[in-house]
């Protein structure tokens, strides 16, 4: 009798839980990993445009356009190239950011800079990747993704839709948060929300997607659920930045080549178109 | 009139009791407001709020996201590396990630965070070391990430920060001695918490360090505590000192009570309609206590003493009180009208506080004179009989003569024997008054109003000794014309410059000349019809269309075209520009070679540092570059850093505003008004580039604004009141020339005191200014006194050599007690830790002695000089017995 009622009231909880996958909950090991792919490693390669609005805590508004390149180039979600090529404000036109990606532990990313009014090319120190996005709310980190071998993962729950996984820093004293949760979708494994902590129980910065599409690969046709809409809060400062993802290609063939030095000062033409 | 007093006079005898009951009520109703009282020490509040320093100020607050600061200054001397040293440095990280968590709910707004702005605090672990890492690379850290463990890891750090010349002379000092953790406060009312929790922590740490915790937030909740410890142990002191006088004076501990408790009386009723009102309590204000106690307690004295010396048991007490009400009421009246007209004109100023000040001690002289008036005889009638046994000017005085009145009498007599070589020496002194007023240098300092040993001052040397300076005053610049409107020749003139551009870029593109003009032709046909669109925006638009439309080359080459005219906008933003830039640049260096600032802090700096680590990183690249495209990278890659935010305390988000931060040596006034000046002249002399305007915010401008506002103000409303009180004169004598007289001592009085200022170099501060306006009330008091009573005497004698003597008697030992009680009676206030005290406590002094002295010398002088003159015409009453106590006595009513 006892065990007839505890079985009923699991079988409450869990379908409480999460009415989807009730049945099996992945472990949290494979949501971090599906997430991180979603989120990083659709396609082998993608390029888009990218409008960032930032206003700050008193509504003024900064606008920056850019062009960004992608291309995957290790064996599974590993090593991947990016390029961003700047359009507007017209100062900073032409300046490029070029990124290449590792994902071993112990190694850091490789970060060059290209200033054309001084026509000079400036490799970017290992290290702190927690600096902002042109000036914007988005960190380095955001953009080109936290290594999975940073954090320590534990699933907190799941329910309403998405798996809730804490996230916390291996090395606490290498960042300024004491850890974060991701809300990740359990249809699409899209991390919808990340909210920053800092020993305190309440977050102090937020990024959320606002708006996720279906893009077709030019090529394939193949359907590659994307985060076109996102913005990240920073409740210290009360400054917002809004990030849109438009006209994106998948798959595109693109040469490893060009994400080299030497294309910095001559990027390639589908880069700025 | 009359039938006023004769009713007011026989209530208070009759009813006494009831009068005195009534009276205690009121007080008691008025000090109820007590416990709401809010104490106000914001110098901002110096200001009307409409004023527009005030509202520049709190914009550019705003724009630049400038806070409060609260200041917290290690220093260790001892140690040869100074403060880069590991153990030092290790408290100092922990001190910063301990100021970091002192932040609460916002009580009004649980979503709020009050305290400390943990974002733009400047501690060496919190900021950005932004350098060159081996060849062509470039790092952005954190300055600090960790306390060093090894002393050459902290003369690393050493080396990092004074390679940064935005942290040098201003987080650490250039001597290696001192660094300073700034904590931006949410706002200024957390400071005391902050404050407390600071001293805590500091008490936790040990070591050889020297700590100090300062920044005007602190100085202004210090100056509220110690305004709370002025009212409750000062005030006292000078209440008990000033009964000790009074009983020294009159031998009686019953009627030595009296002034006390009109002075008391007149304070709680004042101070408590004040609070009951809903004013704040400022620096000011605090001040009303010890005006209004001086002002009551002299006014009491003067019924008091020609009581005593009236009093004889043959005539009983209520006789004498009766007698000596008749004759004081209307020269009470009068002198208390003068004295409140002259504080009520202080209304006249545009300063808040010193309006309420002003009205408040105006009404509390009303208050005194009228529980002078009814609580004095009241109380005298209600005294038990035996007190008056042993009591009175005759039986003290029988035989023996004190010492006081043999000063007078023979003070008296040389007044009367040497009058013109008196005026001759007075008129000598006037003019080296004169003199000094000349050398008045007008200076306030709100620091300097801690007493030397105070925390607060400590700090402020001790920081000083190591930083250039500590005084943040912010010059605001801005773009006067933020609209460009493009005239049919400014649009030619953009046609030629597009063409010389397309040239440039026909190797790339060969149809760009051709291209480029068709461009322009289409767009000046669509400006003649699209007139509501901004000539650039027009232009942009188009090019983007047209690269929408295009296929191949000629994507990139409306791209370059759309580029051009989306440069031209940027063009217009005037911070982005090299040569406002270096124009900045050049007026920082200007002002630090004249000496008046010690640093100073402006967007060209960040520019220039980020130009330095961008290009080889030697000091020669410290700099602005020479174009603007450069100075945009510059500043984008200051925000690729953990504080991106921190480039908009320099500059607007828009490029039109700037600000630059001067870090003055001194908090005096006049330091910032020679800053100010030396600001005014550049910018008259060099013009800018392009046309900006130029004000300033930062509490250090808003003391001078309110302190020009001050002076010119006081001097506006002691003229005002000069007058009021000059008329009054006239009316209540009838008389021109006597009206004349009676202010004699008080100009001079004003004349000796503010030469003496000028001559030892005194700042005329805040309390400086406004003893003048007390100069005002206390000395035209004695003068109606003296003058009232000599025509009075004059009447009866009908000869001024009679009558002098006489003057010298009962009225001259009744202002001489007032001179005394009050110049020695405020002394105890030297005690106190704020020097505005201080200085009221010294000038009350002098000014009660000086006028008084100038009152019982000079004006008995001039009127011997001219006695036919001024009693010309005087009408004599029935002659005969020269005595006062002869006077009629009016009668009461039984």
């Amino acid at each position: 009798m006892k065990s007839i009622l505890s079985l009923i009231t699991t079988i409450a909880l869990v379908s409480l839980m999460g009415t989807f996958a009730w049945a099996e909950t992945p472990d949290v090991e494979t949501i971090v990993n599906k997430a991180n792919h979603m989120a990083l490693y659709q396609g082998k390669t993608c390029k888009g445009k990218v409008h960032l609005k930032i206003a700050d805590s008193q509504g003024r508004i900064r606008e920056r356009d850019l062009n960004i390149l992608r291309k995957d180039v290790g064996e599974g979600d590993s090593r991947q190239l990016y390029m961003s090529y700047f359009k507007s404000p017209a100062d900073v036109r032409k300046m490029v950011f070029l990124v290449h990606k590792t994902v071993e532990p112990g190694k850091d990313d490789s970060r060059w800079l290209y200033m054309p009014s001084l026509d000079m090319v400036k490799r970017i120190a290992a290290g702190d990747k927690r600096t902002s996005f042109a000036g914007s709310d988005f960190l380095y980190e955001d953009i080109s993704g936290r290594s999975l071998h940073e954090d320590m993962h534990e699933l907190l729950d799941s329910g309403n839709g998405f798996y809730v996984v804490e996230n916390t820093p291996k090395n606490p004293g290498d960042v300024e948060f004491s850890h974060y949760v991701a809300y990740v979708d359990m249809k699409t494994y899209l991390p919808m929300r990340m909210e920053y902590f800092k020993e305190t129980g309440k977050p102090y910065r937020i990024m959320e997607v606002l708006k996720v599409e279906n893009i077709a690969a030019d090529k394939s046709g193949k359907l590659y659920p994307t985060v076109t809409v996102s913005k990240v809060r920073n409740l210290e400062t009360g400054s917002e930045t809004v990030m849109t993802f438009s006209e994106i290609d998948y798959d595109l063939p693109v040469k490893e080549s060009i994400f080299g030095e030497r294309y910095l000062r001559r990027p390639p033409r589908e880069l700025m178109r | 009139m009359n039938q006023i007093k004769q009713m007011l006079i026989s209530f208070a005898t009759r009813r006494s009791r009831m009068t005195i009951v009534m009276l205690l009520l009121l007080a008691v109703l008025c000090g109820s407001f007590f416990p709401k009282v809010v104490i106000d020490t914001d110098p901002e509040h110096m200001l009307p709020a409409d004023e527009p320093s005030r509202i520049f100020h709190n914009e550019a607050k705003k724009k630049f996201a400038l806070s409060e600061i609260v200041v917290l200054g290690i220093i260790n001397e001892k140690n040869p590396h100074g403060v880069f040293n590991p153990d030092t440095l290790k408290r100092i990280y922990d001190l910063a990630e301990f100021s970091r968590t002192l932040r609460w709910e916002n009580s009004d707004d649980p979503t709020k965070m009050d305290g400390v702005i943990k974002v733009d605090m400047i501690a060496p672990s919190m900021v950005e070391h932004i350098t060159q890492e081996g060849p062509g690379t470039i790092s952005f850290d954190w300055l600090m990430p960790h306390p060093p463990a090894t002393q050459s890891q902290a003369d690393a750090l050493r080396k990092k920060i004074f390679s940064n010349p935005m942290l040098t002379g201003q987080m650490a000092s250039e001597d290696g001695k001192a660094m300073c953790i700034l904590l931006p406060l949410t706002d200024k009312y957390q400071s005391y918490r902050v404050y407390a929790a600071l001293q805590e922590k500091i008490k936790e740490l040990g070591g050889d360090d020297e700590f100090h915790i300062t920044g005007l937030p602190v100085a202004q909740d210090a100056i509220g505590i110690e305004m709370f410890t002025e009212m409750s142990l000062a005030s006292p002191l000078a209440m008990g000192t000033i009964f000790l006088l009074l009983y020294f004076f009159f031998r009686k501990l019953s009627l030595t009570f009296l002034p006390m408790i009109i002075a008391t009386l007149s304070v709680v009723m004042t101070m408590g309609t004040m609070i009951g009102c809903g004013f704040e309590v400022h620096i000011m204000s605090s001040m009303i206590p010890v005006f209004l106690m001086s002002i009551a307690v002299v006014d009491s004295i003067h019924i008091l003493s020609e009581f005593f010396d009236l009093y004889t048991p043959e005539k009983g007490r209520k006789d004498t009180i009766v007698e000596v009400l008749n004759s004081l009421f209307m020269p009470m009246l009068y002198t208390s009208l003068t004295s409140a007209a002259g504080f009520i004109s202080l209304a006249l100023t545009p300063i808040p506080p010193v309006q309420i000040f002003g009205v408040f001690v105006g009404v509390g002289i009303m208050v005194a004179w009228l529980l002078t008036i009814m609580f004095v005889p009241a109380y005298i009638m209600v005294l038990p009989a035996r007190i008056f046994t042993n009591f009175g000017f005759a039986k003290h005085s029988s035989g023996k003569i004190t010492p006081l009145s043999r000063i007078l009498e023979k003070t008296g007599g040389i007044s009367y024997r040497y009058a013109k070589p008196l005026l001759g020496l007075f008129l000598v002194l006037l003019v080296i008054s004169a003199w000094g007023i000349s050398k008045i240098q007008i200076n306030d300092n709100p620091v300097k109003w801690f007493a030397p040993s105070h925390p607060i001052r400590l700090a402020d040397t001790a920081l000083n000794k190591h930083f250039a300076g500590t005084y943040p005053a912010y010059l605001i610049l801005e773009s006067e014309d933020l609209e460009v409107h493009y005239s049919n020749s400014d649009k030619r003139k953009l046609a030629e410059k597009l063409a010389v551009f397309s040239k440039e870029i026909s190797s790339e593109f060969p149809e760009a000349e051709r291209k480029a003009m068709g461009f322009m032709a289409e767009l000046m046909d669509m400006t003649d019809r699209r007139e509501d669109v901004p000539f650039l925006e027009l232009a942009t638009i188009l090019a983007a269309n047209k690269a929408e439309q295009a296929k191949d080359d000629d994507f990139y080459l409306y791209e370059e075209i759309g580029s051009f005219f989306s440069l031209e906008k940027e063009l217009q933003k005037p911070f982005k520009q090299p040569e406002m830039l270096s124009y900045l640049a050049g007026l920082q260096k200007e002002i630090l070679k004249a000496g008046l600032v010690g640093k100073s802090i402006a967007p060209a700096d960040l520019v220039s540092k980020i130009h330095q680590e961008l290009t080889d990183g030697e000091e020669a690249s410290y700099r602005v570059p020479e174009k603007m495209q450069t100075v945009g990278e510059c500043y984008m890659q200051f925000q690729q850093s953990h504080r991106p935010h921190d480039l908009w305390h320099y500059v607007t988000p828009d490029y039109n505003g700037a600000c630059v931060v001067f870090m003055l040596s001194s908090g005096d006034n006049m330091v910032m008004e020679a800053v100010e000046s030396y600001v005014n002249d550049y910018f008259q002399r060099n013009p800018p580039p392009s046309a900006i305007t130029h004000n300033w915010a930062g509490l250090t401008y808003i003391n001078v604004a309110w302190q020009s506002q001050m002076v010119e103000g006081m001097l506006r409303s002691f003229i005002g009141s000069f007058a009021i009180v000059l008329l009054m004169a006239v009316f209540l004598f009838r008389s021109f020339k006597w009206g004349v007289l009676c202010m004699v001592p008080l100009t001079i009085t004003i004349a000796f005191i503010y030469g003496f200022i000028g001559l030892i170099g005194k700042d005329y501060d805040m309390p400086v200014a406004v003893l003048g306006v007390l100069t005002l009330g206390m000395s035209v008091d004695f003068a109606i006194h003296f003058v009232e009573r000599s025509r009075k005497i004059y009447a009866k004698t009908g000869s001024w050599k009679e009558t002098l003597p006489l003057m010298y008697g009962a009225p001259a030992r009744a202002i001489s007690r007032n001179v005394l009680v009050i110049a020695i009676g405020f002394l105890p206030m030297l005690i106190s830790a704020l020097i505005p005290y201080r200085t009221t406590s010294l000038l009350l002094s002098s000014i009660m002695l000086t006028s008084g002295i100038l009152t019982l010398v000079a004006m008995p002088a001039i009127i011997t000089v001219a006695s036919k003159w001024f009693f010309a015409g005087s009408k004599l009453e029935v002659p005969a017995q020269p005595t006062p106590e002869t006077t009629v006595p009016v009668k009461v009513n039984q």
